[in-house]
């Protein structure tokens, strides 16, 4: 059995060294320019619906950001790393996809037949070139930072981060062309409905996720060395399949006319379509993060010393759950500064964690004993706020009726834009 | 857990480093330059059947003038809606549907509003009711494209719209006009 983590070196300040670097530089700057022409048009055209689709998918990528951001908890990526794999997405993989896409639909209109291209140009076009042009994102990102990706969590991150990235530009694009299409001038309602159908209702199980399980093959063929190259290089290819399949699912005429136009049926569609994918992502991510996180929380088993980690503490870092229930035991003990300061001790175990791995590896690594003080400040301000250790409460009423709110008012707004939108 | 050996640094795919990168750097131009290279030299043109009515989309059918080709990168046949591109020498016939809830005037209003919103496409003339031989009532008119000059025409029928849009440079348009305006009257909803 292969260990779920490889530990990295720390990262190396000479990355601008690397002439790996520098190709990724220029590829996200070319980027860059095809995609600021491309909005300096629909600014010019439509500056009112091209600055609130820019501000509504912004916003949009804000909490999938946030979670990606802190779905490896154990071992957060860099920000500058998450912006560079974010950025690949939407400046790279889109400027590539956009003729891409195009020429590889009119070849199968040319080499098949109009009548192919109409019905399944876009599951087979769009879904072949995007999900390569934005898998090349994540080898990119072990290209300039090998060190970085230890675990399969870390490709599905980058994946995701990619997948975000593509997302949001793409669906900007789409709101324009909706508005173009509308004929009706500069007016915003096109850029809204686009913002429901492929924001609200359509992004959960978008390129996000698509990015996600590609992402989780790259993770698995840096990792695991321990497996033959051959195997590596198949599970890889296997997850890349996986996304196209996923796509080419999501994009395909299938159920499109024949479960009708109301609420029942789009969600139905939805469901059919989307969650599968979903299912297996989940499935994975959760695997990958149980993984490493039993790894870390077993490194820090090897610590006898309480004020680093307590047995109890162990119980709680290595479930997103438990740390969550954790801070909250904390604010309603001792207050909100005890729930900060909960986090900021979870977060330090886990650098803490990461050190011990390093130098576990034989990877040298000086960083250890501060990490120690880190947790140790923590502690004392813990201590302080008369909160000692950071452990899980039992569940309140308040928290469980919170989250039966949350869900059932989500129910009702995805009900409510499926009527609006299928017209039920 | 065992120590981090020599081949385990040195392998695949981060220590590859420029190579590697410039790989990456070549699938993407395969894909951004490559397939379209691709595309541009594979003939996109097909002899459109002279005569015989050619089903653009959702039931709308229209007879191609003759001598025309079908652009297949512009043609795409649907149930709801659809698109079909013909070409008459270097001028360019093509004819949308979809569905659309509004009246005739709506419709020309969103056609010319589509219009005007491209960079360097303005409105001429005034604008004209034309028919077709199968009934459907409709509205024509005029726009230029910097060097090149073109025709809109636009019909509601059945909870469609049906747009027309004729381009190419003042010499082969007033060529291939007569022949495009007979089509463009051939245009006929049948009811599937």
């Amino acid at each position: 059995m292969s260990e779920p983590v490889r530990p990295g070196a720390h990262r190396s300040a000479a990355l601008v060294r690397q002439p790996a670097f520098w190709v990724v530089i220029v590829l996200l700057a070319v980027g860059a320019v095809r995609i600021s022409q491309i909005m300096a048009i629909f600014l010019k055209s439509y500056p009112i619906a091209t600055l609130t689709a820019i501000l509504l998918f912004g916003l949009l990528a804000v909490p999938f950001w946030l979670f990606l951001s802190e779905l490896d908890f154990m071992e957060r990526e860099p920000p500058s790393l998450r912006v560079v794999a974010f950025a690949w997405g939407g400046l790279v993989a889109t400027s590539v996809s956009i003729p891409g896409s195009t020429a590889l639909d009119n070849l199968i209109a040319k080499l098949g037949s109009p009548d192919l291209a109409a019905e399944w140009g876009a599951a087979l076009a769009g879904p072949t070139v995007e999900e390569i042009a934005k898998t090349l994102g994540v080898v990119a990102i072990v290209l300039i930072a090998r060190s970085q990706i230890n675990s399969v969590l870390d490709g599905i991150v980058y994946g995701a981060l990619v997948g975000l990235g593509f997302q949001i530009v793409e669906d900007v694009v789409f709101a324009i062309g909706a508005v173009r299409s509308a004929g009706e001038g500069d007016q915003v309602q096109p850029v809204i409905t686009t913002f429901l159908v492929r924001g609200f209702l359509a992004g959960v199980w978008s390129h996000t996720l698509f990015g996600a399980l590609a992402g989780a093959g790259i993770g698995y063929l840096v990792v695991n060395r321990e497996r033959g190259r051959p195997r590596r290089i198949a599970v890889a290819g296997l997850a890349l399949f996986g996304a196209w399949a996923s796509h080419s699912l999501w994009n395909s005429p299938l159920f499109r006319e024949s479960l009708g136009d109301g609420a029942v049926a789009l969600l139905a569609v939805l469901l059919f379509k989307g969650l599968p994918p979903l299912l297996l992502v989940l499935y994975l991510v959760r695997r990958a993060h149980d993984r490493e996180a039993a790894y870390y929380v077993g490194i820090l088993a090897t610590v006898r010393e309480r004020d680093l980690i307590t047995e109890e503490e162990l119980r709680v870092l290595g479930s997103g759950s438990r740390r969550g229930a954790a801070r909250r035991h904390a604010a309603a003990r001792a207050g909100r500064k005890a729930r900060a300061a909960v986090r900021r001790l979870q977060r330090a175990q886990a650098g803490l964690a990461v050190e011990l791995s390093r130098a576990e590896a034989g990877i040298p690594d000086e960083a250890t004993p501060a990490r120690a003080a880190e947790v140790r400040e923590h502690r004392a301000t813990l201590a302080a706020l008369g909160h000692p250790e950071a452990v899980e409460g039992t569940r309140s009423w308040r928290h469980t009726a919170s989250t039966l709110g949350t869900v059932a008012v989500a129910i009702a707004v995805v009900w409510v834009a499926l009527s609006a939108l299928g017209g039920a | 857990m065992g120590r981090v050996t020599r081949r385990h640094l040195t392998d695949l795919p981060g220590t590859l480093g420029l190579p590697a990168a410039l790989a990456v750097a070549s699938m993407l131009a395969a894909l951004a330059l490559g397939l379209p290279a691709l595309d541009r030299a594979v003939p996109a043109e097909r002899a459109a059947a002279s005569g015989r009515p050619y089903l653009v989309g959702a039931g709308v059918t229209v007879v191609p003038p003759a001598g025309a080709t079908l652009d297949v990168t512009g043609t795409r046949p649907g149930n709801d809606r659809g698109t079909a591109l013909f070409r008459i020498d270097r001028v360019r016939y093509a004819i949308e549907v979809e569905p659309f809830d509004g009246d005739l005037t709506a419709a020309a209003v969103r056609l010319r509003q589509r219009i005007t919103g491209t960079s360097g496409h303005h409105i001429t003339g005034t604008q004209l009711a034309v028919s077709t031989a199968g009934g459907l009532a409709g509205v024509q008119g005029g726009y230029t494209a910097g060097d090149r000059d073109g025709r809109y025409a636009v019909f509601v029928a059945h909870g469609l719209t049906i747009e027309v849009m004729v381009s190419g440079d003042d010499t082969d348009l007033g060529r291939a006009l007569p022949a495009i305006d007979a089509s463009t009257r051939t245009l006929r909803y049948e009811n599937r």
